[in-house]
C-alpha cells in the first residue's frame, strides 16, 4: 500500500461514524477521489482546518485492497479560502463550484485544466468579493472543458458569421443560431452577450476582472442549464444563488 | 427461499436505516437482540417508543425536551440576558459541562450549507429574532462550529443581530488544550493569534 502524495482541492466532506470525515477531493494527479479521514471531526484532529471545503492542500493517501475509498493519512494546507467563505454570497458561490466539480468530473480521471480552473475561481472569489464574474467564467469553462459548448462564432444551421449579431440558442445546447435559422422556443442572446462570452474564452480570469468585465445573467444561466442537462439533475446550490442578496 | 424469517428481515431492514449501520452490522445487531433476554430487547423497544412519543422541540429555544418549555428556558437560576446560539441540541451538553455558562440557549437546527440546500429559511432564525423583541437580551454568543458552514452562519447572524442593538460575540477558536503548537496548521494558528487576550 504505497502512500501517494498529490496537490488537491477539497470539494466536499460528509460526517462519517463517530468522528471521521468522508472527503471528496480533486487531486491534480489522480482526478476526483473519495477517501476517509479518521478522527477529522475531533478537536485535536491532525487535519486541523485543511479539510474545509475548497481548501488547496497537499494530501497523502493510500489505497486499500477491496476498498473503494482511500485512507487519507496526512493533509497540509497550501491555501485556505475559509476566511472568504464567511460571507454568505461567497459561501454560496464556493458551494456552487464545488457541487458542479463533483457532479461533472468523473472519478479517477486527472484533469489539470479543471484543477486550474477551480483554483483560479476560488482565488477570484476571495480577492474580488463579487461572485458574478467568477461564477460566469467557471460555468463557461466547465461547459467548454466538458465538450458541450456550441460554437459562438457561426450559426449552427447556415454557418453565417455571428460577429456583431445577436444569436439564439436552443435548449438542447446543440448550437447558436442566427435570426433566420432560430428554432422555435430558443432563447435570445444579445450581440454584446455573445461578444462577452467570446472574450471570456480568450482571456484569463485575472485579466477579465482587471478589465471590469461584466457577465450577463443570461449567459451564466445558459451555461448552468447545459451543465444540468448533462448531469441530468438540478444543481442544489443554484436556487440559493438566485436568492442570494 | 428467503435468507431470514420475515420478522428478522424486517428488523435488519429497520436497523439499516440508522446512520453508520450497513447490512453486516444490522445483521449482527439483529441476532444480538434475538439472543438477548426478552426484557432487555423489549426495554430497548420501549425506550425508543417513549423517546419518540415524549421528546419534542422546546417551543422557545428548539432544544429537544420532554417538557415544554425546556428546563434551560424555565430554570430560575439562568441568566436571561444572554443567549448562546448553537447548531444542534447536542452542542448544548459540552457548554453545560464547563459549568461556567448559565444563560439561555437557542438551537438553530443546523448551519447554512448551500451544498445541502440549507439556507437562512431552513434555520430557526426567525424565532431567535422573536426572542429579542422583549429587549431583555443583552448578549448573543454565537457558538456554531468553527467550520466554513459554521463561520458563514455566524457572520450571517451577526449582520442580522447587530443592528438590533444587542452585543454579538463569537466563541474563541484556535489551539486545543493539550495539543502542541508544532502541529497546528496556519489557519488554526491565525485564529489563535487573532483571539489572543491580555494576561
Amino acid at each position: 500500500m504505497p502512500v501517494r502524495e498529490s496537490e488537491a482541492i477539497i470539494l466536499r466532506t460528509y460526517p462519517l461514524g463517530e468522528g471521521d470525515r468522508l472527503v471528496s477531493f480533486l487531486s491534480r494527479a489522480e482526478g476526483r477521489v473519495r477517501g476517509v479521514a479518521r478522527g477529522a471531526r475531533k478537536p485535536k484532529s491532525r487535519f486541523g482546518a485543511s479539510l474545509e471545503p475548497l481548501s488547496h492542500v497537499r494530501i497523502w493517501f493510500y489505497e486499500r485492497e477491496t476498498r473503494q475509498l482511500v485512507r487519507i493519512s496526512q493533509c497540509e494546507l497550501i491555501e485556505s479560502f475559509l476566511e472568504a467563505q464567511r460571507s454568505y454570497n461567497a459561501n454560496v458561490a464556493f458551494g456552487l463550484i464545488a457541487e458542479i466539480s463533483e457532479a461533472v468530473l468523473p472519478e479517477r480521471e486527472p484533469s489539470d485544466p479543471a484543477f486550474r480552473l477551480l483554483l483560479a475561481t476560488c482565488r477570484a472569489i476571495q480577492s474580488r468579493g463579487s461572485i458574478a464574474l467568477p461564477i460566469g467564467y467557471f460555468t463557461l469553462w466547465t461547459v467548454r472543458l466538458g465538450g458541450w459548448l456550441p460554437s459562438l462564432d457561426h450559426c449552427a444551421a447556415c454557418g453565417r458569421d455571428l460577429a456583431g449579431q445577436p444569436g439564439w440558442a436552443n435548449t438542447e445546447g446543440s448550437g447558436v443560431f442566427c435570426r433566420q435559422c432560430r428554432p422555435p422556443g430558443s432563447r435570445p442572446f444579445s450581440a454584446e452577450a455573445l461578444a462577452t462570452a467570446r472574450t471570456m474564452l480568450r482571456g484569463s480570469l485575472e485579466k477579465l476582472a482587471a478589465a471590469g468585465t461584466r457577465v450577463p445573467d443570461e449567459l451564466t444561466n445558459y451555461w448552468m442549464d447545459l451543465i444540468e442537462q448533462h448531469i441530468e439533475r438540478k444543481l442544489t446550490v443554484r436556487s440559493m444563488l438566485e436568492l442570494a442578496p | 427461499m428467503p435468507d431470514f424469517a420475515a420478522p428478522v428481515s424486517r428488523l435488519i431492514e429497520e436497523l439499516k436505516h440508522l446512520p453508520g449501520i450497513g447490512q453486516k452490522t444490522a445483521q449482527r445487531l439483529a441476532f444480538y437482540l434475538l439472543r438477548a433476554d426478552r426484557e432487555q430487547a423489549l426495554a430497548l423497544a420501549d425506550a425508543i417508543r417513549a423517546a419518540k412519543e415524549t421528546v419534542h422541540q422546546c417551543s422557545i429555544c428548539n432544544n429537544l425536551t420532554d417538557v415544554d418549555p425546556c428546563l434551560y428556558c424555565t430554570g430560575s437560576g439562568r441568566n436571561r440576558r444572554t443567549i448562546c446560539v448553537v447548531e444542534e441540541a447536542t452542542n448544548i451538553l459540552p457548554i453545560e459541562k464547563t459549568r461556567q455558562y448559565n444563560g439561555l440557549y437557542h438551537v438553530l437546527g443546523g448551519a447554512l450549507s448551500p451544498l445541502q440546500g440549507i439556507g437562512p429559511e431552513q434555520l430557526q432564525i426567525k424565532s431567535l429574532l422573536e426572542r429579542l423583541k422583549t429587549g431583555a437580551v443583552e448578549e448573543i454568543i454565537i457558538a456554531t462550529n468553527p467550520t466554513a458552514e459554521g463561520e458563514a452562519t455566524a457572520m450571517y447572524l451577526s449582520k442580522l443581530l447587530k443592528p438590533l442593538g444587542v452585543r454579538v460575540t463569537r466563541i474563541a477558536t484556535g489551539i486545543p488544550v493539550g495539543s502542541e503548537l508544532e502541529y497546528a496548521d496556519e489557519v488554526t494558528m491565525l485564529k489563535a493569534m487573532e483571539g489572543r487576550h491580555e494576561l
